[in-house]
Formats: C-alpha cells, sequence, structure tokens
C-alpha cells in the first residue's frame, strides 16, 4: 500500500498545479494510495513513521530534498518499508542521484518497484542518505540565490559565484579517518556521500573528496556551472583533489563552519561523521551505463 | 536511469592524496593509490600505488605495481613492477618481480628480485645499488 507525503511548499508551490495530474497517472498505473499533506517543518519525518506504523510499506516524498530526508529519518529501523521520490523541490539533488528527473518519470519508477538498499550516513544525530558538504558550497548557498528563476538570473548567479570564489578564505582542516591516519590540510571544499549512492554497484562506504584550492579559472568555472545548474556536488578533480574511502571521520576546521546535508546547513564542525548499519530501501530507476570506471571493489 | 557521471570526482583510483595534504599514520587498501602529498606511515594496498612528482613519502610500501615519480624513503614490497620515474628518488630496499630506474631517477638500496604472485615463490637478492 502505498503512502504519498506532500509537502505542498515544495518547488514555490508547484504541487498544487500537478497534483491531479500526478494522482491521475499514478492511478493508471495501478499505485494509487492515501495521501496526506504536510503543515510544516518536520511532519513529514512524524507523518512516514505513522504511516510504517499502520502497515504501509511503501512511503513516497512528493517534493525535494528535504522532505525525502524527513521521511528518510522517520522510517530510521523501518527496513520493511519503501521510499519512493516523487521529485517537485526547488533541490531534487537525492531523486537526481537516484537517475529520477521529473514526476511522470518518477511515477513510472514507483510502479516498476526496483528496490536498492542504502546505508544511512549519521552526521552527529542526524541520519542522512546524499551527500554532506562544507567549505565554499556551503558559504556559497547563503551567500546568492540557489533557484534563479530565469537565465538572467542564472547569469547573475554564476557572476556572483565567481567572485565569491575568488575570496573566499579557505579552512584549516583535520580529518581523522578510521582512527587509522590523520590528514591535514588548507580547505577550499569538501563532500561526504555513500559510494554506492553514486555507484549502485559499489559497497557502502563514505567515499570522502576534498579539494584544498578552487583549480584554475575555467575549472572553477565548470565546477560553477555544474554547482548552480545541476545542484550537484562536483569537485574539481586535479592536483588539489583528494579522495579516500572511509568508515567513520571526524572532521574539525579552523575557523568553525557550517556543515550541508542535501542543500540544508544542518550543524557545524567540529563532527563526527560515520557509516550507519542503519538501512533504507529506495525504488530507484534500473541501472544502465557501466560503472567500470567506479572506485571500490569490484562487483 | 541511474546516472554514471562522477559526481564527486569519481575515477578508478580509489585513494588520491593530493600536493596540498600531509597524513600521518596508516594507508590500508583494496585499491589503487595515488600520492601527490606528504605522508609519513605505511602503505599497504592489494592495488598499485602511485607517488606523484610532488610526493614525499616516509613509508614502507606493500602493494601490487609502485611507480614513485616523487620521493620515497622507506623499503617497498610489490608483487609486481617497481618503476622509478626520471623525478623519483627511493631509498631503502626493494622486493619486486622487476625494478626499472628510468634516466635521472635515483634508486639507494638494495633491490630483491621476487616471482609474480602464482608462480613458484622465490627470492634472489640482485644487487645493492
Amino acid at each position: 500500500m502505498y503512502y504519498y507525503i506532500v509537502n505542498p511548499a515544495a518547488g514555490r508551490s508547484q504541487v498544487k498545479g500537478l497534483q491531479d495530474k500526478i494522482r491521475g497517472r499514478l492511478d493508471q498505473l495501478g499505485i494509487r494510495g492515501e495521501w496526506a499533506k504536510t503543515t510544516g517543518p518536520g511532519e513529514a519525518s512524524k507523518m512516514a513513521a505513522a504511516a510504517a506504523t499502520k502497515g504501509h510499506t511503501t512511503v513516497v516524498a512528493v517534493g525535494g530534498d528535504n522532505t525525502v530526508n524527513e521521511v528518510i529519518n522517520g522510517l530510521i529501523g523501518q527496513e520493511n518499508v519503501a521510499i519512493g521520490i516523487i521529485p517537485l523541490g526547488t533541490t531534487n539533488r537525492l531523486a537526481t542521484q537516484l537517475g529520477i528527473s521529473s514526476w511522470q518519470q518518477a511515477s513510472e519508477v514507483l510502479a516498476a518497484r526496483r528496490l536498492t538498499s542504502y546505508s544511512l550516513i549519521a552526521a552527529g544525530q542526524k541520519y542522512f542518505l546524499s551527500t554532506l558538504t562544507l567549505g565554499f558550497e556551503t558559504d556559497l548557498d547563503k551567500n546568492i540565490d540557489t533557484a534563479p528563476a530565469n537565465l538572467q538570473a542564472r547569469l547573475g548567479q554564476l557572476r556572483a559565484g565567481w567572485g565569491h570564489a575568488r575570496n573566499y578564505q579557505t579552512l584549516h582542516c583535520r580529518i581523522e579517518v578510521d582512527g587509522q591516519f590523520e590528514l591535514e590540510c588548507n580547505l577550499f571544499s569538501l563532500a561526504i556521500a555513500n559510494q554506492k549512492f553514486l555507484n549502485p554497484l559499489a559497497d557502502n562506504q563514505l567515499i570522502v573528496t576534498l579539494s584544498d584550492h578552487p583549480g584554475h579559472r575555467l575549472r572553477l568555472g565548470n565546477y560553477l556551472w555544474q554547482m548552480l545548474h545541476n545542484r550537484a556536488v562536483p569537485t574539481p578533480e586535479d592536483g588539489a583533489t583528494t579522495r579516500f574511502l572511509a568508515s567513520r571521520v571526524v572532521i574539525e576546521t579552523k575557523p568553525t563552519t557550517g556543515i550541508m546535508v542535501d542543500g540544508k546547513v544542518t550543524s557545524r564542525t567540529p563532527i563526527a561523521i560515520r557509516l550507519t548499519d542503519q538501512s533504507v530501501r529506495f525504488i530507484t530507476e534500473k541501472i544502465v551505463g557501466d560503472f567500470k570506471d567506479a572506485i571500490g571493489p569490484k562487483p | 536511469m541511474a546516472r554514471k557521471d562522477d559526481l564527486l570526482g569519481i575515477s578508478g583510483i580509489e585513494t588520491v592524496i593530493g600536493a596540498g595534504v600531509v597524513v600521518h599514520g596508516n594507508l590500508t587498501s583494496e585499491g589503487d593509490i595515488l600520492i601527490d602529498g606528504i605522508l609519513k606511515g605505511d602503505i599497504k594496498t592489494a592495488g598499485d600505488v602511485t607517488i606523484g612528482v610532488n610526493g614525499r613519502i616516509k613509508a614502507n610500501l606493500t602493494a601490487l605495481n609502485v611507480t614513485v615519480a616523487g620521493e620515497l624513503d622507506g623499503s617497498i614490497i610489490a608483487d609486481g613492477e617497481v618503476t622509478i620515474r626520471e623525478t623519483g628518488r627511493v631509498t631503502g630496499d626493494v622486493t619486486a618481480a622487476g625494478l626499472a630506474i628510468a634516466s635521472g631517477g635515483v634508486f639507494s638500496g638494495r633491490s630483491i628480485s621476487q616471482k609474480p604472485r602464482g608462480s613458484n615463490h622465490s627470492q634472489a637478492e640482485d644487487q645493492e645499488a
């Protein structure tokens, strides 16, 4: 039984105009379910937990990354419940990374019900699935409009991002990795994700990628464009890049800085981040293409 | 469809230590390692290790194949080949199936030949450079 949790404010309230179409399509696909609307922050977590208690086996977040993360946090320990996404938020990184780019496609994916299990990552007391960032991107998010309405605004956003990158003061960073080694560097940007989320064929493990400076002009421009346009988390891949796998990292920075989880600042350094034994099952698009270049032991 | 492009800069190498990074401790991995920074500690992997031109390593190193374009102070045990590039400098013993030193590369230590994994394991001390 499907349970749809709708955030009516998501994506500048675009849900309102699409709800009838979406419900019609879901009916056609035979996955009609119960619909419930959130009325404020944190409510999607409670609704998801209540849905699991009532016996729903599928909970679908209809909204953006915040809504999905709330649903995830409401279903910790409920491994028999599958999570689906209909991406209608301002930022839809999670859906994008699961290969879902529109509500139409999401409907088909939900009907096909292909399940992939992912271990959750804990950052302090908060659980998340996709990506944690700190450094430049987190700082940038506070300073510019992250959802420009048109091309002109997007170009303005790119200009602002460029200026911000050139003036950004790197942080001094120390990272303890699995109690085995310690790493010190200047930090421009850092991202942590479950590598399985990037490559479904890989094992669950933290992949930590950091960069100690923004790189040359062309690379920086490309980096900004990707980050602002796709809302993904690129990292310039050159001599400035450091990348490794881990199960647990403890990050300290000077000065202390904010940490952003899937586009939302949630806490500050110092912080311990670990891969947990809690997992969630996501309804995902089928895996296509080859992942032969992906890191980690070959499947 | 699931995306295959690398949101976090994925490429084939599992561990990359960039030029501005200092690492203290032991690096253990199942995959390939590229180090262009500074490392003090030991390195053990089932994959290949490459020390870039900026790499300054003080470590004992166990790997499949090893390429050194920077500086390594420590011993190497490799199931395959060890290559010291033009800019490379190794101070320590090398135990490997093969050792190649490019013109300009510096090796100071003993070279002990070892048959590749899968063949009858025997060792013979070749030379002292």
